[in-house]
Formats: C-alpha cells, structure tokens, sequence
C-alpha cells in the first residue's frame, strides 16, 4: 500500500471548509476587493499616469526609454491593443519610477486638472508618486516574503527534519535574531552596506526569515509525528525521500498562506524606513518617502495651517492605511478559516 | 523554581556573547580603515589612522580583533560618533533617560488599556462594545505609528495648536539649559517633582500626550485581540461555570477567575512589546521632537555615522535580551506549570 493513501482525502481547495468559511466572511470579500483595486492600480500606473509622462518635461527618460515619441504618449499608453501597452505595465523602464518634477517651487500646489492629487513641495506630482508607489509595494512585499520564505524553509526544515544538536544550535541563532527589532537591523545594514530600497529589503528579508523558519519547523515536528510518515519509514523510504515527499508537502501550505499575509507590514515597515530616509531616495515613487514630505508642513508653516496642504500628507497616508487595513482584513478572515475555533 | 531561575540566568551571559558576535561579524564587512575611524576622535586623529588600527589590532586575526573590541566594549569605549561629536557612550548616558521616561509613558497605558478593552469584548462577547472593539483593533493594527503621528501633529497641534511638541515647553527648556533645574534622574517629569517644580512636571506631562494617545490607538490593539480569545476561553471553561454555579457575582467571576488566567499569555505578549516599544518610540522621537536615543541614532544611521549605530544595535540587543529573560522568569512565576518543564 501506498503511504500517501494513510493521508485524509482531499477535496479540491474551492469546495472546503475553509474557503466556505472564507468566502462568506463580509470581512474577506472586502479585502480582497480593496487588494484588487490596489493590483489593477499598480498594473495600470503607466495608462493612468500618461498624461503627466506626456506634459512633464521631467518624465523624458521614462517616455524616451519606452521608445515614444511626447505627441503619441497618451494614445500609446491607453490603448491596450499596443504593444507598448504591455510593456510599459509589465516592465517599465528604470527611469519611469522617478516622479517627474513639474517644476522646482519649494511650495506645495492644490489638485488642479493637470494635476489631480496635487504637486509636493520640489512639485514631484503625487497621483504618479501613489500609482508608482503602488507597483514598489507590491515588490517590496512580495520580493522580501518571498527570500524570507526560502531562507525560513531551508532552515527550519533542516531544523525541524535533523533535530538533535543541529536544532538545538539553529534555535539559539533564531533567539538571538528575535534580539534585534527590525529596525535596529537594518539601521545596521544601512550604515555597513549604504541606505537604499535594496539594502532595506536585504535587511527584511535577513530579519524576516526568523518567524517563518520557527513556524515550519514546528509543523514539521508535527507532522513527523504523523502514522503515514511511519508507514512510509516502515516501507523503507529514505529520510530524505520521507522529507520532501511526505512531511514538506504536507507542511508547507498554512506556511505559504500566513507568509503571504505578511506582504502587508512589510510594506508598512519598508515605507517606515523610507519615511526616516533610510529606503528610497527621494523623488523615488514610494509612499514612504511621499509621506516624509509631509514633514515640512505639518506643524503648520507662516504659509498655513497643516490642512491648508492636506494633499500632501493626507493621500499618501490614506493610501498606506488602506493597503495595511486590505492585508489585514484578508489576513485575519484567512487565519479564522483555518482555525475556527479561534 | 530556584533552579529554573538559575538556569535562565545562566543562558543570558552566552546570549549576550553571541549578540556581540552578531555585531562584530557584521562590521567585518567594513575594511579595517574604516573600522579605525570609530576611535578617532578629531581631523588630526584621522591623518593617523595606521596606528589606531596598530593600536586595536584591526589587522590581526578575527579572535584577536574580536577579542580587542570585547575589552574595548566592556570598558565602556564605544568608540566617536560623528553625529554628536562626543563619545557614544556619553550620548547615550545623556539620552538614555529620555528614551526610558517615554517608554515607561507608552508602556503602561497601552498595556493597561488593551487588557481593558480586551476583557470588555470578551464579556461583552458579539454586543456592541465587541464590535467596536474590534473595529478599534483591526484600524489600530494597520495604522503604522509614524502616519498615526502625523495626523495627531496636524489636527492637535498644527490646527488646534494644544500639547506642544518636544519634552517640555520652551521657557522651560531655556531654564533647563541654563542649569536652573538640578538634574537628578534626567526623566524631565520625575525631576519637575523632586525641584519641588510642578509646572515643570506638568509641561512634561502635557507633552506626552501626543506620544501615548499615538502609542496606545496604534499598539494596544494586539493586546485586545490576544485577550479577548483567550478571554473567550477561560470564560468557556468548568470552573468559571462552577463559580458561576456558587451564586458569585458576575464581576467576581470575570475578574477574580476569568481575568487572571486569561492573561498569562499578556506575559508574552508584554515581552514581544518591549522590542516594538523601542522600534516606535524611535518613530515618536522624531516625529514629536524628544531629544532621545532614536532621535540621534536614525540621523546617525542615514549619515552612516556607524560607531553609534553599532552602540545603539548593543544596548538594543542586550536589553531586549535581559527584557525576554524578565518574561521568561515572570511566566514561571505566574504559571508554575511551566518551570517544571
């Protein structure tokens, strides 16, 4: 007999339990509308944002590295039967993630028809900064789950599978990374490797992987322990052929699903840094260093009360709240679907 | 019990010898050139940098530059900081008790109100104040403390123009800086009642306001939500029915049963804060101006002043670790199941 045949049988993913309990949560279906919307703006910044990559003359490198002429931006960018359509959403230029500058004036500038989120002060457009800004997010988010995952798994499952003193040397180390609060960290990283996004999402992904690696291996003591697991030892399997075709699998799926909840505080965290002037630099389409230019104006200046400026502090602020509130919304209803009980 | 503490006590010297190693380590990305830079202290020094790195064997193997550098440590030489033109360790001797006075502030209101909130929503358990309380928790949860900063800033102080920002108010702070106020502890609250100087005391407190109203909306809510579940489950359990049984008031029962149990887990939690505690109250620092740690080390750290980062990533390191270990020791006491382990 087979010992995967000893495991429960599973139904497809759409039709249990817990996407049921999932899919009728009003909390969930909310999120994951918000987080569609925050997708559908990332993928259409380019269309979005054209005709301020037409009129700023800032924005030439972008319009020039996309092969367009300034008379054919608009058309070219929103019109998804071209090419350059596609090109641009899915691999813009470098250079377009630089908020075109419409000007130099040190005072911010109210929404206006060119303009419809307003100009910061150094006039960096905000709507480009928040439509760009979106597409960093995701990367960050996703690029940083992503190698922490792989660190995290690597090493606790080697953690977990090996035990004895192997386990017991790698628990020590994950105890002494819980040491450092994230910032710290990459306060350090920055100050060794130089201040920068990549540095910061080194420094993430290099503090991030602690959690995910404690979690797996916790999973995988418990699923070692499991009858199917014996079956397979009993049949002669070897330990590793046992590791990556019975106890990985099994494991590694609530991982991937609680990691993937966690693209929304890194993303908080990253803009944190940014807004300290660690990450991004600025006139970098990051809603961290967009908020940062908040900073002038918030005290309220011998120009005006803070809410004579509110475009520039308050879309970006709203904007960042509204992803973190997106993850958790769907974080939350995904770990009540899976645990009932809590 | 003994035991159990002696044991912890015993793992804590080998926890902080490897968080310095983790530190040196890192620095060993730096060439020694740049490492030599940390002790010298003026333009004229730093012509001189050979023998700084003869006289800190920064050109000798990783024990023995390991083994410098501990001594250097221990005996408090944290090297020059550019950003504050003195000595790390005088820095942070100077800052210490600012960033310890806010951290106390944010400390114990947050705790305070999310075991609050948290056992209202479980007793209240679906009724509105449950709602509420969870609305409360999933914005709080979201919000991160530099953007919850910054609206407070713009509606308290830059449109209503209450709470002021920095520790005290300015004829205060001029008052201070002339050595009018004897300094005893450094916390500016604290000194203000032992001057005998109560406005002094009240213009601090009056400046933390901002501070804690951020740190409670934005920290609590993972309080509330440990809470309330484990709440929820020891009103679920036998003895609080059997008390219930007894004819005990409710509040006795909610309190006196149900409460102290369910917040053993507030133990760990409270310890997990600790860490995030200093990651805001560095975002606090800068954001309402309080002359602290994190005020002068994220400076440091974007002028790659790294002499005290390096200082700052110790003492983070090392109270964070002694902070778990507190925990740790509280938890056996609290649950005694657990030192018999």
């Amino acid at each position: 007999m087979n010992p995967q045949d000893m495991k429960p049988k599973h139904e497809p993913w759409y039709r249990s339990k817990t996407f049921k309990r999932f899919r009728r949560n009003p909390l969930a279906i909310t999120g994951t509308v918000m987080l569609i919307i925050f997708v559908v703006v990332a993928f259409l910044a380019p269309a979005i944002t054209a005709p301020q990559l037409a009129t700023i003359r800032s924005a030439r490198p972008c319009v020039r590295n996309l092969g367009l002429k300034r008379g054919e931006v608009v058309q070219a960018l929103r019109n998804p039967l071209k090419l350059t359509f596609w090109r641009a959403a899915i691999k813009p230029p470098k250079s377009c993630y630089n908020i075109p500058r419409a000007g130099y004036s040190p005072l911010p500038k109210p929404p206006s028809k060119e303009h419809p989120f307003g100009l910061t002060s150094g006039s960096y457009d905000i709507l480009y900064g928040l439509t760009w800004g979106a597409r960093t997010a995701f990367y960050i988010g996703f690029l940083v789950v992503g190698i922490s995952l792989a660190i995290g798994i690597v090493i606790g499952g080697v953690s977990g599978f090996l035990g004895g003193w192997v386990d017991n040397l790698i628990m020590r180390v994950v105890d002494v990374m819980l040491a450092f609060p994230r910032l710290v960290f990459v306060m350090i990283v920055s100050v060794i490797f130089g201040s920068g996004l990549t540095q910061v999402m080194l420094a993430l992904a290099v503090v991030g992987w602690v959690g995910y690696a404690r979690f797996f291996r916790g999973d995988i003591l418990k699923t070692k322990a499991q009858d199917f697991v014996d079956a397979a030892r009993a049949l002669g399997s070897s330990p590793t052929r046992i590791f990556f075709k019975h106890v990985v699998p099994n494991s590694i799926g609530t991982l991937l699903i609680l990691a993937s909840m966690d693209v929304g505080s890194i993303v908080l965290t990253a803009a944190g840094l940014s807004f300290l002037g660690l990450g991004a630099p600025v006139g970098y389409a990051d809603w961290g260093q967009m908020i940062s230019f908040a900073r002038g104006y918030i005290l309220g200046t011998a120009q005006g009360t803070p809410f004579d400026f509110w475009y520039v502090w308050i879309f970006p602020s709203v904007v960042l709240v509204l992803f973190g509130l997106a993850w958790n919304l769907l974080g939350d209803a995904v770990r009540d679907a899976l645990d009932p009980k809590s | 019990m003994t035991t159990f503490i002696v044991r912890r006590l015993l793992q804590l010297p080998v926890v902080l010898l490897a968080i310095s190693l983790v530190i040196f380590g890192m620095m060993q990305f730096l060439s020694p050139t740049e490492r030599a830079a940390t002790y010298a202290k003026s333009e004229q020094q730093a012509q001189h940098l050979d023998a700084i790195i003869r006289q800190y064997n920064l050109d000798k193997g990783f024990l023995v530059q390991y083994g410098t550098w501990l001594k250097q440590v221990l005996h408090g030489n944290l090297g020059f900081s550019k950003q504050s033109h003195e000595p790390v360790l005088t820095t942070i001797r100077k800052r210490l008790p600012v960033s310890a006075e806010l951290a106390l502030y944010l400390f114990f209101p947050t705790l305070a109100f999310g075991i609050w909130m948290g056992t209202m929503a479980a007793i209240h358990r679906d009724k509105l104040i449950d709602q509420i309380v969870r609305v409360f928790a999933i914005i709080g949860w979201s919000l991160p403390t530099y953007v919850m900063a910054i609206w407070l800033l713009a509606v308290l102080f830059g449109q209503l123009h209450c709470c002021g920002i920095g520790r005290v108010d300015d004829a205060i702070a001029v008052q201070i800086a002339e050595g009018k106020l004897k300094t005893y502890t450094g916390m500016i609250t604290l000194d203000g009642i032992l001057n005998g100087r109560w406005d002094v005391t009240l213009s601090g407190l009056k400046h933390l306001v901002m501070p804690v109203i951020t740190y409670t909306f934005v920290a609590s809510a993972q309080i509330m939500r440990v809470l309330r579940s484990s709440m929820l489950d020891v009103l679920n359990s036998d003895y609080v029915r059997t008390a219930r049984a007894k004819g005990l008031p409710e509040s006795v029962v909610n309190i006196k049963h149900a409460r102290r149990n369910a917040i053993i887990p507030i133990i760990t939690i409270a310890g997990l804060m600790f860490a995030f505690l200093l990651e805001g109250s560095f975002f606090i620092e800068i954001i309402f101006n309080f002359h602290g740690l994190g005020q002068w080390s994220v400076p440091a750290a974007v002028q790659l002043d790294f002499p005290a980062v390096i200082g700052i990533a110790l003492l983070v390191g090392f109270s964070v670790s002694v902070a778990n270990l507190i925990v740790d020791i509280l938890y056996g006491i609290v649950d005694p199941r657990i030192s018999f382990q």
